[in-house]
């Protein structure tokens, strides 16, 4: 006959409730692979946008079919892939050109990659009924998710950088810092760098209304980065100041505890598998 | 203390009423077997308790607490569906996640631990995904077990293991709940298998619970019947029919008198009517016979005087 003893129950704090949900995600960010082919991609890409835009600068190509002859304009400076001045942002009017979109805001769309499968893999591989069933508090999830998902793509960031520098070595490309200063290409980096706390928290609230249904989150990460997408050259150009910096952390922790608070209320009102 | 206290517990997806005011009660350190036909809502409810979808209505409490507390989720094991496990990540790396998820303290030793309790010693560093149906199954038993959990909820766990591993299964429930300090909600089809280690039973059918009882109501509950097997078969049931109550001819062809009486009697009765009996035994109807007999009634049709 078996004897039986009343259970008591060890008080599960805050702190290490996130401490051990960051351990683990920590942990399955920087052992799968597919964050590092994105980390990668992040590093490779701008030294092939510097080094394919510098070769084909010049080029003349025409329209076969309207014989309007259009000119291909590479990037002048290493820095251009960076951030435009605040004063090229003042005119008010986008560029469509080749430089004007091929640069580091590439990063934030290609982050929301990241942030969608890792967490829909959460949900597709069934840990996610693990998870939540030892963990009822939804908020430790949310937090941790967006943290982790914060360092992934400011590493991207820092990984574009990099190969931006390397790519404008390869490209043979002037690193003038005319109308701006290391100062300010340190702010502008900073200021991209806690814009991607606005965007991951976009990604992550995206990637819990669609769950284990990747397309859902990626095409509602796409949709909604979109709307702001405009603002990043704005707010975070190469002559950032402190107040640039001041701004976008300010912005990052709005929409990080703002929708962090939506994507808790998601979680605790849906069903999770 | 109960360990599960469910109270008029209702879920209605859309049109459909998967629960409709199911009660249970699971008391502590025990083996609960959850029977019910597929759709009946033993996986509804367990996925309640786990905290995965909303109740409707109702009431759900874990040792006398709320089932969001998150004190008691800590110490809760779960196998529901599939193992959630990472496909591309190797056994071990797929337990530690699992040990550190939990803030197991000594989590390679473990890891370790529950490993050999599934004797998987050797498929640690396999990839998830290169795992047999069988093997699977084991890792995430081992996943449920990790950290000693107070409850443990596990659906069709003995889903795809074979001999061997239904046996270690039954060895490892056993051993949970010795100390009392583990309490297991099971759900399975296999009731065979369900037999040899539950205390306790509840049957649900179309979203309500028709039936709780111990292992030892069970045994009481189940009738003993006599089993006779000759060449005229027909005649045999019919002379018993004129003599007994209850009896009935079952699938093998063996015919059975459920009614208070010993097997000498009836070798005698129809000795004495000049059929010669190729087989006699005595014996008690199973949980499966028993299941299957509930089911068999209609509903509204008095299973509480079963």
């Amino acid at each position: 006959m078996q004897t039986t003893n009343q259970p008591t129950f060890e008080r599960n704090t805050f702190k290490k409730r996130l401490t051990t949900m960051l351990k683990v995600d920590f942990r399955r960010m920087f052992t799968s692979p597919f964050a590092y082919i994105m980390l990668g991609i992040s590093l490779v890409m701008p030294v092939l946008i510097l080094v394919m835009t510098t070769m084909m600068d010049g080029t003349v190509s025409v329209n076969p079919q309207t014989g309007v002859e259009m000119v291909i304009e590479g990037f002048d400076n290493v820095w251009q892939v960076i951030g435009t001045l605040s004063s090229a942002n003042a005119t008010g009017q986008m560029s469509m050109d080749m430089t004007a979109m091929c640069n580091i805001n590439l990063v934030f769309f290609i982050s929301s990659v990241l942030v969608c499968v890792f967490i829909a893999d959460d949900f597709r591989s069934g840990y996610a009924k693990n998870l939540f069933t030892v963990r009822s508090k939804k908020g430790d999830y949310v937090i941790s998710k967006t943290l982790v998902c914060f360092v992934g793509s400011a590493l991207m960031i820092i990984l574009f950088f990099i190969g931006a520098m390397i790519g404008g070595a390869i490209a043979n490309l002037p690193f003038d810092i005319t109308g701006t200063s290391v100062g300010g290409i340190i702010c502008c980096l900073l200021c991209k760098v806690l814009l991607t706390s606005v965007f991951t928290a976009i990604f992550t609230t995206m990637a819990v209304v669609g769950k284990q249904r990747l397309w859902l989150s990626l095409i509602c990460s796409l949709g909604a980065s979109m709307l702001l997408f405009a603002m990043v050259p704005m707010i975070s150009p190469l002559d950032a100041n402190i107040v640039n910096v001041i701004l976008c952390l300010a912005g990052g922790a709005l929409f990080s505890v703002g929708l962090g608070f939506v994507s808790k209320a998601i979680l605790d009102k849906t069903s999770l598998v | 203390m109960n360990a599960i206290e469910i109270k008029g517990l209702t879920k209605n997806f859309g049109e459909k009423q998967a629960l409709s005011g199911l009660n249970m009660t699971v008391p502590v350190g025990a083996i609960y077997g959850f029977i019910g036909e597929n759709g009946s809502g033993k996986s509804t409810t367990e996925k309640i308790i786990c905290g995965l979808i909303h109740p409707s209505g109702g009431t759900v409490k874990l040792f006398d607490r709320d089932y969001k507390d998150s004190d008691v989720r800590a110490k809760m094991g779960v196998l529901i569906e599939s193992p959630g496990c990472f496909p591309s990540l190797t056994v071990w790396n797929n337990l530690m996640i699992q040990a550190n998820n939990l803030g197991v303290e000594n989590a390679e030793e473990e890891i370790r631990r529950v490993i050999k309790l599934v004797r998987m010693e050797g498929a640690a560093s396999n990839k998830f995904k290169n795992c047999s149906l069988g093997m699977k199954q084991r890792i995430s038993i081992a996943m449920a077990l990790m950290g000693n959990p107070t409850l443990l909820v596990l659906d069709e766990p003995i889903n795809g293991l074979d001999a061997d591993g239904m046996r270690i299964m039954r060895e490892v429930l056993l051993d949970v709940v010795k100390d009392g300090k583990c309490t297991v909600l099971v759900s399975s089809h296999i009731l065979g298998e369900l037999e040899k280690v539950a205390t306790h039973y509840g049957i649900v059918r179309g979203g309500k619970m028709i039936m709780e009882m111990t292992a030892d109501e069970l045994e009481s509950n189940c009738r003993t019947y006599v089993a006779v097997k000759s060449r005229q078969n027909d005649v045999t049931l019919a002379i018993l029919r004129r003599h007994f109550i209850r009896v009935e001819e079952d699938e093998s062809g063996y015919i059975r008198v459920y009614d208070d009486v010993k097997a000498e009697d009836v070798v005698t009765l129809l000795f004495s009517n000049g059929i010669l009996v190729n087989e006699v035994r005595t014996d008690k109807i199973g949980l499966e016979e028993f299941y299957i007999d509930l089911m068999n009634k209609k509903e509204g049709s008095g299973y509480a005087n079963y």
